[in-house]
């Protein structure tokens, strides 16, 4: 990591796909710099959505998102990356026609004018995630589930984001390959990036986590540091589940 | 006999590159964009003019018009896409469509007013020009408008194929979302995408223009033809393209050998409506193949 982990907050956030239907009514949210934040809830709480606004692909209806203070509410989605802002996004994403290499490819667009530091930044790449190496003149959409997984995550990180938003990373893989992901979350905390996770997955997130925020329809619940959480998780769980 | 298939099959395949041209902005506007582009047909009709214009006015020849075609109607492209396109992109496929039919409908009406309903041809030196190797002989104006079109082709093709940004289209088509929180313009990109559609439509009107006689009220023909290539070879691959664009070329000469000028064309509408059936989901069913 060259640069330091920049400071994510949001304020008074109001967002939803229609007119009139709100998702989000109002979410406050903070990603400590160099922290790993977890956003838990219900099905319909607004985890995703929150982190589609936070990402650029959807316009919110009111508030605010600050990066070190800087108000980015109205940057595009392409904008952000160039601010170190990466975001993967929830089930399969890989571009399925392009080669494992050209997608890696494509993950450094923005180093797209520096050949040099966007092949070092690919090398970088294959020595991090070594079981690409063999898979890189394969078309994406041939691999298994895991594989395209990794080769997102892989994507995601030619760029060296500093601020990285995950939603649901674990969704639909195997067991081994859900505990390698969550070991890759737990890396890119030991780097000190900024990363903000969305999961279902609520005892493997809160594991990895700083601090906790957890939704409830579109509103802030509770939040604190992991610890607190640990206790009260199977409460929490039964909750949510309604059991 | 057999020379006559011979000559139909060289026949057809110079047509068929004529058709890849002229189809081929379709098939990308819809593939990448998921745009329907009805006025697709009004840019080839226009291509036709600009090649006779450039040659009353200027002499020149059309093959230089078809390499001016590509920036001029690429600009063109890019200008509707930023003027209508973009306004309606997260509206509803169907007013898009709309849209599109009153930009054919005006531009149509447009070319009507500017240059009558007659017929016109471009005639060139070539023209009629007539090349025989051994049984076979080949028409000057459509060696030239083929061999251009096959150009044109594989340009877009390395386009698409061969560099980052092409790359950059096909993931856009693929998943827009995933492409812009990389980095990528998806708004920018797609007017280039347009503006490139329309550039195909434009050299491909040229080229048609070379070929066939062809008057302001005459493009829908075209616009049926570039579905049935579409249709018939799949959607967005330049190479899908082509190989719809040799089928209806072929086909189109080929029974021309057969049956009376007058019927090739309710075939060839037939076809198109049995594919359509055929296809289950139309259009739709086009799109499911992978870029």
């Amino acid at each position: 990591m060259t640069a330091t982990a920049p400071e994510l907050r949001v304020e008074g956030l109001e967002a939803g796909y229609y007119a009139g239907q709100s998702v989000l009514r109002g979410v406050d949210l903070r990603a400590a710099p160099g922290k790993l934040t977890v956003i838990l809830g219900p099905n319909g709480a607004g985890k995703s959505t929150a982190l589609r606004v936070l990402a650029g692909l959807l316009p919110p209806a009111a508030g605010r998102v600050l990066v070190d203070g800087h108000d980015i509410t109205r940057v595009p989605a392409h904008g952000r990356a160039r601010l170190g802002i990466a975001f993967l996004p929830q089930g399969r994403s890989v571009f399925a026609a392009l080669t494992v290499h050209q997608n890696l490819e494509l993950g450094g667009w923005i180093l797209r004018r520096r050949r040099q530091d966007l092949d070092r930044a690919l090398e970088a790449a294959y020595e991090r995630y070594p079981k690409l190496r063999p898979l890189r003149d394969r078309p994406a959409g041939s691999l298994s589930g895991g594989q395209q997984r990794l080769v997102e995550i892989a994507r995601m990180m030619i760029a060296d984001p500093r601020l990285i938003l995950i939603d649901e990373p674990s969704a639909g893989l195997a067991p081994n390959l859900t505990e390698e992901v969550y070991e890759e979350l737990a890396r890119l905390r030991v780097e000190g990036r900024t990363v903000l996770l969305v999961d279902q997955n609520v005892r493997a997130a809160v594991e990895v986590a700083d601090y906790v925020f957890t939704l409830e329809s579109g509103r802030n619940h509770l939040e604190g540091d992991r610890e607190r959480f640990e206790r009260e998780l199977g409460a929490l769980i039964r909750a949510w589940l309604r059991v | 006999m057999l020379s006559l298939l011979l000559q139909a099959a060289v026949d057809g395949i110079l047509l068929g590159l004529i058709y890849t041209i002229m189809a081929l902005g379709l098939s990308l506007i819809l593939g990448v964009l998921g745009v329907i582009n009805v006025a697709h047909s009004v840019f080839i009709m226009l291509g036709s003019f600009f090649a006779l214009g450039l040659l009353t006015l200027l002499h020149l020849d059309p093959a230089v018009s078809f390499v001016l075609s590509v920036p001029v109607f690429f600009l063109a492209g890019a200008a509707v896409y930023r003027l209508l396109i973009q306004r309606v992109q997260r509206a509803p496929a169907t007013i898009g469509i709309l849209v599109l039919f009153g930009l054919m409908v005006v531009v149509e009406t447009a070319g009507i007013l500017l240059w009558t309903t007659d017929t016109r041809v471009i005639t060139v030196g070539y023209s009629n020009l007539r090349l025989s190797a051994g049984p076979v002989t080949v028409n000057g104006a459509r060696l030239v408008a083929g061999g251009l079109s096959l150009l044109a082709t594989a340009a877009a093709y390395w386009f698409l194929k061969r560099t980052l940004t092409g790359r950059a289209v096909v993931a856009m088509a693929d998943n827009r979302d995933a492409a812009s929180v990389l980095g990528m313009d998806v708004d920018r990109l797609s007017m280039l995408i347009f503006g490139l559609g329309i550039a195909a439509a434009g050299a491909g009107g040229v080229a048609i223009g070379m070929t066939f006689p062809f008057a302001p009220q005459d493009h829908i023909q075209w616009l049926a033809w570039a579905f049935l290539i579409v249709i018939v070879g799949g959607l967005g691959r330049v190479e899908s393209t082509l190989l719809g664009g040799l089928v209806i070329g072929l086909v189109q000469t080929l029974a021309g050998v057969l049956l009376p000028f007058s019927w090739v064309f309710l075939l060839m509408y037939l076809l198109l409506l049995v594919l359509l059936i055929v296809r289950g989901q139309g259009l739709a069913g086009a799109r499911r193949r992978e870029l």
